[in-house]
């Protein structure tokens, strides 16, 4: 902390309190510290991106967008394209090697379409990157609640090492992911569905060959709800997960992968397969909130439910929010006249977030919901193969969301 | 689905993969968590819809009816947690300067 041990702990004051140091925290915190404002970042764990909920995947435009440089430190295998498989293991290949190889692919001068990240890695860099341009950063801090003061601000009372404390600020942002406080703290209504969140899971594994391709499995048999997956995890290590929607399964998504590894149209290829490392999470598959502020409070990444609701992907859209939300704040709180940070001002932040990427977010809900919406399944099957297969075309208008 | 009984529930930790997801689905208020961020276990939790049970990734949540001597559900928490003091300024709430 910077020799401030002394004192860092009393009337601490920064115009942007942000409540968690994923992805969409530190882009938002290195954003607007670099433009100048004081930012106090804090996270409650001891170590960042831990335990693991998310498989890694992200493409290079994404990171490239934010100014996030592509360091070896956090990237464990580039991407090249996707196979879409239909439940019975009828694949579309998209490899960009093939499709545009004068431009992707590993040779000089060519580039991936993507990473898998380890996002322990990640995420500790992308707090270094916010440290360096300016943040306070603050580990083994947890959110307990907020208030709003007399003079506009508000005041977060936190606890670090079993201390009490409080800090003040003129905005405060819950990026306190998928399970966030803070967004309830405000009484926004951050309910999901049972029928929108994904339970998934998935399993570092050995002995497993794959070709820098992401695969996607579809099909009710494998996962109902949901799909299965097979990513390149780097050291030639493989990762096998699945989601489920449990109100359309008898069992839980251990049970789900157990059967997939055993029994699918793979089952040859995960014969030797040797778990490494067991990882899950709920995903939303779901629209994002339709309020995603309050006085002295925003909402970004997870929490916010900035989430690709066809891909379940979350960091893309984490950074990019986050990108808009630091935009949104470096300007309302521009030259420190500011005092009004209401809901009504910051409003603003979710218009400019539509505009910029929320309602194609919205949109890709409504093509997901009209799959989920096919009673037969058997059509919804062949519905969710051809909407996945589409939404990763090289010509797909979405595949920058 | 729901049941109106009063429930507490149960985790088997060595199932447990910490993955949020019972957290992310509980229509609970703020603050019905445990220490690692699970859904929590130390108190009856009165609407026992059990989504958490249904979404649980390994399913390792389970449940039994509040009886006697459990617990009482503790008193409704404010968004303000931490000790009021009646100047409105936060110095004197802050733990002594080491």
């Amino acid at each position: 902390m910077k020799g401030k041990n002394c004192t860092w702990m009393n009337n601490y004051d920064c115009d942007i309190l942000i409540v968690g140091s994923g992805p969409a925290g530190a882009t938002l915190a290195r954003y607007a510290a670099a433009a100048g404002l004081s930012v106090l970042l804090v996270d409650k764990r001891q170590e960042l991106g831990a335990p693991i909920q998310c498989s890694g995947a992200v493409s290079r435009h994404a990171l490239e967008e934010v100014g996030i440089p592509l360091d070896e430190e956090f990237i464990l295998e580039a991407i090249y394209g996707f196979a879409i498989y239909d439940q019975s293991g009828s694949a579309t290949r998209i490899d960009y090697r093939q499709l545009k190889g004068d431009e992707y692919g590993e040779g000089e001068g060519k580039k991936p379409l993507g990473y898998v990240v380890d996002r322990r890695r990640f995420d500790r860099y992308l707090m270094t990157l916010a440290e360096r341009s300016g943040a306070e950063t603050w580990l083994k801090t947890e959110g307990l609640g907020y208030r709003t003061l007399p003079d506009g601000r508000c005041e977060v009372s936190l606890r670090n090492f079993n201390r009490l404390l409080s800090v003040r600020c003129k905005v405060l942002v819950g990026a306190d992911g998928l399970q966030s406080q803070v967004g309830k703290w405000a009484g926004l209504q951050t309910h999901i569905k049972i029928t929108e969140l994904a339970g998934c899971l998935q399993f570092i594994v050995d002995q497993v060959e794959t070709d820098g391709l992401l695969e996607i499995i579809t099909g009710h048999e494998w996962a109902p709800g949901g799909y299965a997956w097979v990513f390149p995890k780097g050291h030639g290590y493989a990762e096998i997960g699945l989601g489920v929607i449990s109100t359309m399964t008898d069992h839980n998504a251990q049970w789900h992968l157990d059967k997939f590894i055993q029994q699918s149209f793979f089952k040859d290829r995960f014969r030797n397969c040797r778990i490494l490392e067991i990882q899950g999470g709920g995903v939303p598959l779901a629209a994002p909130l339709r309020t995603q502020y309050a006085d002295n409070l925003i909402l970004v990444g997870d929490a916010a439910r900035h989430v690709n609701p066809i891909t379940g992907g979350g960091i893309h859209t984490a950074l990019s929010g986050a990108k808009v939300a630091a935009d949104f704040l470096v300007s309302h709180l521009a030259g420190g006249q500011q005092q009004d940070f209401s809901a009504a001002q910051l409003k603003g932040y979710q218009d400019a977030w539509l505009a910029a990427i929320g309602n194609k977010m919205w949109e890709l809900y409504h093509q997901k919901t009209k799959v989920f919406h096919q009673e037969d399944i058997p059509t919804r099957d062949a519905y969710l193969y051809r909407t996945m297969s589409d939404y990763f075309d090289p010509n797909s208008p979405y595949k920058k969301v | 689905m729901s049941k109106l009984q009063p429930v507490i529930f149960d985790i088997g930790w060595n199932a447990c993969i910490n993955c949020g997801a019972c957290v992310a689905i509980c229509p609970q208020e703020a603050g019905f968590i445990s220490p690692f961020d699970t859904i929590a276990v130390d108190r009856p939790c009165d609407i026992a819809c059990l989504l958490c049970e249904n979404i649980c990734p390994t399913g390792t949540i389970s449940h039994r009816p509040v009886a006697e001597g459990d617990p009482p559900r503790p008193p409704e928490r404010g968004s303000w947690l931490a000790p009021q003091h009646p100047n409105g300024t936060s110095e004197e709430r802050m733990p002594p300067k080491h």
